[in-house]
């Protein structure tokens, strides 16, 4: 049998991560996980497969469709966790009621969705993300921006953007305009699909006013810096809109001192996939990448179906997109160069394991030679694995 | 390279009827590049002075290269984008290549009801809107998908049935088919990737806001 026809195959949509993946994708995790703990935050580490009731509660029907599932010996629906979101809110409202609140929680784990494999996602990937639990406040939402901000920093991205909205802003116009159930499903689907032209033809067969309709049209390109805040103020009758407006110009005001707003940009017609948040929503973009990093929002009325009413904030970001960006804008994370070979003539074994043991202790990397070498083999060795150094014994 | 390079436009163009209006269209509007023809040798046409970036893609194929951002903005007709279901910002109905997505079969199979026609074999380029338009007809069916030609299929006895997109209605009419429903009207669409609309906002808007006042003009000729 050739080897061709022997090699195992693994499922659609997972991947193995080689040395070199895998070496670097530690250390842009070990980077991320750094920061979060310097900015307060605890990881907490769930289960990778729960109830199929705990993962879907509170975060809508449509991502059920999404989730590997299969049955306990109880026939009770088991699933592999599409999102870190649900199960943080889970253990924030019933293992964590008795801690000091404000809570700051982080995870970096892997996700499991089955759909089309993206670039940088498969079925199964990696996410670091933050939750902040029990502030409503402006304060908090600018927390999460900035540190989303700072995350691909310290990653080592140099170019990205950060597009802001808030989903009140839309809900307070369809209120004010008196839409029925079925036109804002309507408006909904057109906007989650991207579909402007669905939308515009949908705003023209409504029975709505001439300014009513260009508004609506215009959502997806209100996109900009502050300026589109006052534009956008002026078009709406209603204090739902306004009140949003007024919460993103003072998320932004924040940011200018975190020093992180030249990221920013409006964008009052942004939608993310899940259906759970109830305040400012943003996503992180970079060239050369067609989806975003990372993304995130308020969402403070998911808890509540936990048991606690409480309001929360978070972002996730996607290590294998990170990577991806990295490669194809050439930023090279460390992780290719490779430390000293320790290398020994024949009986000199003993020796060399005390010169290993010596460096290792030092902190660099050694990799002992396992058999006798000439110094010739030794050098042409380190040369073809690309050791920065050999130290030979003899 | 790819279109992380921000200073430029990545625009995909799609082969066939589409694209002699597409290129015309975007020259209007100032975008165009030098030897830019549908049998172009060259994969990547580049113009440096409007730093813009042309790739002619097989049709299908085409919102998959805008979904993954290889493209920026591209265009393509409403029947693929409903049959490939990607993931793109689809901002304006360029109004040509108007055509209809039809179900159609040989004169002599007429039958009464659409549901008549329940489990018969369908041929089609677009199994997709055809499940789904079977499925929205409460219709089981069994769907056959082809390349090309899919005419040939009834008369072969391949399928009884077919889906297909119909300009004209002059081949159907050619090879004694009969048009029993229209699934959807297509025409063509001006779509962006996520997130070069984000990122790229200023110079794709000022595209949309020029082709809609060139649609428009052309509306009133």
């Amino acid at each position: 049998m050739s080897r061709q026809n022997f090699a195992p195959q693994i499922p659609y949509g997972t991947r193995d991560f080689l040395p070199r993946d895998a070496r670097r994708k530690r250390e842009v995790e070990t980077t991320i996980a750094g920061l979060f703990a310097r900015w307060g935050y605890d990881e907490v580490v769930t289960p990778t497969f729960e109830y199929l009731d705990a993962l879907t509660t509170g975060v809508g029907g449509d991502i059920q469709h999404n989730m590997f599932k299969f049955l306990d010996k109880n026939n009770r629906i088991l699933a592999l966790r599409p999102d870190m979101t649900a199960p943080i809110a889970r253990v924030a409202a019933t293992r964590l009621t008795q801690e000091e609140w404000p809570l700051r929680l982080f995870y970096l784990t892997n996700v499991f969705r089955y759909e089309q494999a993206q670039a940088g996602r498969q079925c199964e990937f990696y996410q670091a993300g933050v939750e902040l639990m029990g502030s409503p406040g402006a304060g908090a939402d600018a927390e999460i921006i900035a540190l989303a901000a700072e995350a691909m920093l310290d990653a080592g991205l140099k170019q990205f953007q950060i597009s802001l909205g808030q989903v009140e802003f839309i809900n307070g116009i369809m209120d004010e305009y008196e839409l029925g159930a079925t036109e804002r499903q309507q408006l909904k689907t057109c906007m989650v699909s991207r579909d402007l032209v669905g939308l515009s033809e949908m705003v023209a067969a409504s029975r709505l006013c001439a300014a009513s309709q260009q508004l609506l049209r215009d959502i997806p390109v209100l996109h900009g810096k502050r300026e589109i805040l006052k534009q956008a103020y002026t078009r709406v009758n209603n204090t739902v809109s306004r009140r949003a407006l007024d919460n993103l110009s003072e998320i932004y005001c924040l940011l200018e001192s975190y020093g992180v707003s030249e990221y920013v940009n409006f964008d009052l017609g942004l939608i993310r996939d899940f259906d759970y948040y109830t305040g400012m929503v943003f996503e992180g973009y970079t060239p050369g990448l067609g989806f975003p990093v990372c993304g995130g929002g308020r969402y403070d009325r998911m808890l509540a179906f936990f048991g606690m009413d409480c309001p929360a904030t978070g972002f996730a970001l996607g290590i294998e997109r990170l990577l991806l960006a990295m490669e194809r804008q050439g930023l090279k994370t460390v992780g290719d160069s490779r430390g000293i070979y320790v290398a020994w003539r024949e009986g000199m074994l003993n020796a060399a394991i005390a010169a290993a043991g010596a460096l290792r202790s030092q902190g660099h990397m050694v990799e002992l030679a396992l058999h006798a070498q000439s110094a010739a083999e030794a050098e042409a060795f380190r040369q073809r694995k690309r050791f920065a150094r050999l130290i030979y014994c003899e | 390279m790819t279109s992380s390079d921000m200073n430029y436009l990545t625009i995909a163009l799609p082969k066939g009827k589409l694209f002699a209006p597409a290129a015309g269209l975007l020259a209007q509007a100032g975008y165009t590049a030098a030897g830019l023809k549908e049998d172009s040798r060259k994969l990547v046409l580049v113009n440096e002075e409007s730093k813009t970036k042309f790739i002619i893609t097989k049709t299908s194929d085409l919102p998959t290269y805008v979904e993954y951002g290889a493209a920026d903005i591209g265009i393509i007709g409403k029947d693929v984008l409903l049959e490939e279901n990607k993931d793109v910002y689809e901002l304006l109905d360029l109004k040509f290549g108007l055509c209809r997505m039809m179900m159609a079969v040989p004169a002599g199979l007429r039958r009464e009801k659409l549901t008549d026609y329940t489990h018969m074999r369908v041929a089609t380029k677009y199994p997709h809107t055809a499940e789904q338009f079977f499925y929205s007809a409460g219709m089981q069916m069994e769907i056959i998908k082809l390349n090309g030609s899919i005419e040939l299929a009834p008369i072969v006895g391949l399928a009884e049935v077919i889906v297909d997109l119909v300009e004209t209605g002059r081949t159907l009419k050619e090879n004694n088919l009969v048009e029993i429903a229209q699934i959807h009207s297509s025409t063509a669409r001006f779509i962006a990737n996520r997130v070069s609309y984000k990122m790229k906002f200023a110079r794709i808007n000022a595209l949309v806001e020029r082709l809609k006042t060139l649609i428009e003009s052309e509306k009133l000729q």
